[in-house]
């Protein structure tokens, strides 16, 4: 399944709504998306996973990737992210880098 | 100014992929700028072709045969640029003689796993018979080093302070009384932490994880139908992988974050991870098994032949690596110092380990390289090794195994003294004294310590404690060899009746048995270590090596923990009387002890005194040293033993005049064993009932 990618310009913080999955093929999308940001200068990263239901390893990985190139202080908000992503990411040890929330409001 | 690196660009084209000659270390495949650099050894190959595919495709990407110019030695290497590391997978074909004679088992049409592979796939769920027309079953992935570990590192816990807790990843959590999410996973154990913290273990010792195949000599049950694994995985086919089927996220190819997830949480819980690692013999078996890696890279140089090209087999499972081999050494440091350094594991336990001291033609050797390197290893240097001190091959070096100031052992003397002590046997006093103070007589002349001692009275292999105390003989039919497998030498004792029984005498007894067991083992010098449920009545019913068992026989059934409450309760507290009391840890045969009393000492029913003849079946230890944190204040534990089969009177040793004795636990007293008595005791001495322990400590008087 293809993945679409939006970039929404907020005050503070962008936000990327996929709609897709993000698999072995579609990972370097969300990775050339994610490093065409202003990382090292973001202070909030959003990805809205309410359309995703399957992240890969590569998926993975790309989030990790952006929020080591994001500053110390800043947040990585994980939105509406099924249940199912939810335990990949607490399992391997990947949930304390980011903040799981079930929806935007919650910020 | 941002300067790009001009010495690391592709030399030339093949096959549409831009290379360059490769760097020979490190051997496997590493990360280089824009490239991926790969690196294998093959002394008598003649070519290499890597072969590269696109993850779970069937067909190869490309197969890039390796130009002879890029070979250093006897290694070729080749960097490829422009893969995607999350994608590729890899492999290599290696040509050169197939002349088994000679100790050659060359074969092109084999795809090889690379033998330092970090990740593997193709067998990434638990149980999921795989095609077997796959030539390529297990392959070769990248592994990332992005793992956020937050600051942990290895805790480096003293070896006398540890108590190790053993247990099987997939065992521990697979019953759905576990109550677990993840079950029979490294998840699932994340999910236990706050329950092995509860108990007070500070160590795991994990039986194996690297990658095994749990079909190799899968069968079927001939009576029952069910399917029989490889299921506790002593038969290694990757070094430098975690076995996939135990991660819940092995489907993802995400082990490797899920088992480092693991060791950091319980790093963060005190809890140190030690693995149980097989160096003695590969997954590969005999001339008869596969050629999953090395019998194809170079089998003359990883595996002892016989001067046919037979394989030696004193491992007892088809073939032995050939670990002296100074290749095979470095491979074994290699991947040691990669589990210490890469998943900041803190000790390992060697399975066989005698193996690993024997010469290339199976000698034991008096000064063995390869424990000698592990020894005096800069990366390994605070890592616990502990040597399972025997091999199938008649080497028994429990006292004896090449330490070198470092290893320590798994005691097999300590488990049968105290088993043939708990039943009641004649002429166990003397040496169940020298197993209570760290086993002095193995370890002392050669300037080992107690802690050199791992004490257990169970283990993964053989009884669990529940089935010692409940049955006479194996039963292990379940294992469908007719119950001819598994050991006979069980000293165990069924306390009056075969199996499971309504008899309340007997089941107290067993109770009462499985205290005096674990109470002995905790108020022992050296290091003490737990099997997975033994706190709370795991039965196999009566299997003693249910090494091909998946079933309920093997999973730790957690209701048990409701139903025994009273033994898990016991083993939590003399644990942490374990912790409190340093006389209990002390690591120096040759301590001073306090300034009142002897460092460890022997008493009968009467103190000082003990009646060491064939018939004695009292024996009591006083052990004693000044407090870690104030050296004026004496620590003393007295722990006195019967097991007669009536109650004996002891009476207790005295103390200085400030002190008085404290009654911390009686099995005798099987509805209330652990007393922690809070007033003085009164009386001069104590009838100690019939199989039964008491554990008495000293506190300062109240004025």
């Amino acid at each position: 399944m293809a993945l679409s990618i939006d970039v929404v310009q907020g005050d503070v913080h962008v936000t990327l709504v996929l709609s897709g999955d993000v698999d072995t093929k579609t990972a370097p999308d969300l990775l050339s998306q994610l490093t065409a940001l202003e990382l090292h200068a973001l202070e909030q990263l959003r990805l809205n996973l309410a359309e995703v239901e399957f992240v890969s390893s590569a998926g993975l990985r790309a989030i990790v990737f952006a929020k080591q190139k994001m500053p110390h202080s800043s947040r990585l908000f994980l939105v509406s992210a099924s249940p199912q992503i939810v335990d990949t990411i607490t399992k391997t040890g990947l949930a304390q880098a980011v903040v799981i929330v079930d929806s935007e409001d919650e910020i | 100014m941002d300067l790009e690196r001009i010495d690391n660009l592709p030399t030339e084209t093949i096959q549409g992929f831009r290379v360059r000659p490769g760097k020979p270390l490190p051997f496997g495949v590493s990360s280089v700028p824009g490239g991926l650099n790969f690196s294998v050894y093959t002394s008598a190959g003649t070519s290499c072709t890597l072969v590269l595919y696109s993850r779970s495709e069937e067909k190869p990407l490309a197969e890039i045969k390796v130009p002879d110019y890029y070979r250093i030695g006897d290694v070729y290497s080749i960097v490829v640029y422009d893969l995607d590391y999350e994608d590729v997978e890899y492999g290599f074909r290696i040509d050169g003689p197939f002349d088994p004679e000679q100790g050659h088992r060359f074969n092109q049409d084999n795809i090889l796993m690379d033998p330092y592979a970090r990740c593997l796939s193709g067998r990434d769920v638990w149980g999921v018979e795989p095609d077997w027309s796959n030539p390529y079953q297990y392959r070769s992935r990248i592994a990332f080093d992005d793992f956020d570990w937050e600051g942990d590192s290895p805790l480096e816990i003293n070896d006398a302070d540890l108590v190790i807790y053993e247990l099987h990843v997939r065992s521990f959590t697979k019953s759905e009384t576990s109550d677990v999410k993840f079950k029979g996973t490294y998840a699932g154990i994340t999910e236990k932490i706050p329950y092995l913290k509860s108990l007070g273990v500070n160590a795991v010792e994990l039986m194996p994880i690297f990658e095994f195949d749990e079909f190799e000599n899968s069968r079927i049950h001939p009576d029952t139908g069910e399917r029989l694994y490889n299921y506790w995985g002593y038969s290694t086919v990757a070094f430098f992988a975690p076995k996939a089927g135990f991660a819940a996220s092995g489907k993802f190819g995400m082990q490797v974050d899920e088992f480092k997830q693991l060791v950091k949480e319980l790093h963060k819980a005190g809890i140190e991870v030690i693995l149980d690692v097989v160096f003695n013999h590969t997954a590969e078996g005999n001339e008869l098994g596969p050629s999953i890696s090395f019998k194809g890279l170079d089998n003359k140089i990883y595996y002892m032949l016989t001067p046919e090209g037979y394989y030696f087999n004193f491992s007892g499972t088809g073939n032995t690596l050939n670990c002296n081999n100074p290749v095979v050494r470095n491979l074994v440091l290699d991947c040691l110092r990669y589990w210490s350094a890469e998943y900041h594991i803190d000790g390992f336990r060697f399975d066989l380990a005698s193996i690993l001291g024997r010469d290339p033609w199976g000698a034991p050797l008096s000064n063995p390289p390869l424990l000698e390197s592990l020894a005096f290893d800069p990366i390994l240097s605070s890592c616990k090794l502990i040597a399972e001190a025997w091999d199938a091959g008649g080497l028994y070096q429990v006292g004896t195994f090449p330490a070198f100031g470092r290893w320590s052992e798994w005691n097999g003397k300590y488990r049968d003294t105290l088993r043939r002590f708990l039943k009641g046997d004649e002429g166990q006093v003397g040496e169940m004294a020298q197993r209570v103070q760290g086993s002095p007589d193995l370890y002392q002349w050669n300037g080992r310590s107690p802690a050199t001692s791992i004490n257990f009275v169970t283990c993964h292999d053989g009884f669990t404690l529940a089935d010692l105390v409940s049955y006479n003989e194996k039963h292990n039919e379940a294992n469908g060899e007719y119950n001819r497998d598994g050991g006979d030498d069980n000293h165990s004792w069924n306390c009056g009746a075969e199996g499971w029984t309504e008899d309340e005498w007997i089941r107290s007894l067993r109770l009462k048995q499985s205290m005096n067991a674990i109470g002995i083992l905790m108020t022992s010098r050296g290091t003490p270590m737990l099997l997975m449920g033994d706190e709370f009545g795991r039965s196999q019913h009566g299997n003693n090596n249910a090494y091909c068992i998946d079933s309920p026989i093997s999973w730790v059934d957690w209701s048990l923990l409701d139903s025994n409450q009273a033994l898990f309760a016991f083993t939590q507290k003399i644990i942490d009387f374990r912790h409190k009391h340093p006389c209990l840890r002390v690591n120096q045969f040759d301590h001073p002890g306090s300034k009142h009393l002897p460092s460890c000492s022997f008493h009968g029913t009467t103190p000082w005194q003990v009646n060491w003849s064939n018939d004695s079946r009292q024996l009591a230890w006083l052990m004693s040293c000044n407090m870690d944190d104030n050296q004026d204040q004496l620590d003393a534990v007295y722990v006195a033993t019967n097991t007669a089969h009536y109650a004996t009177w002891f009476d207790l040793p005295g103390l200085p005049e400030e002190y008085c004795w404290h009654l911390r636990f009686n099995t005798g007293d099987i509805n209330n064993p652990a007393q922690n008595s809070p007033s003085e005791f009164q009386d001069s001495g104590i009838l100690v009932g019939e199989r039964s322990i008491v554990v008495f400590s000293a506190s300062l008087r109240e004025t």
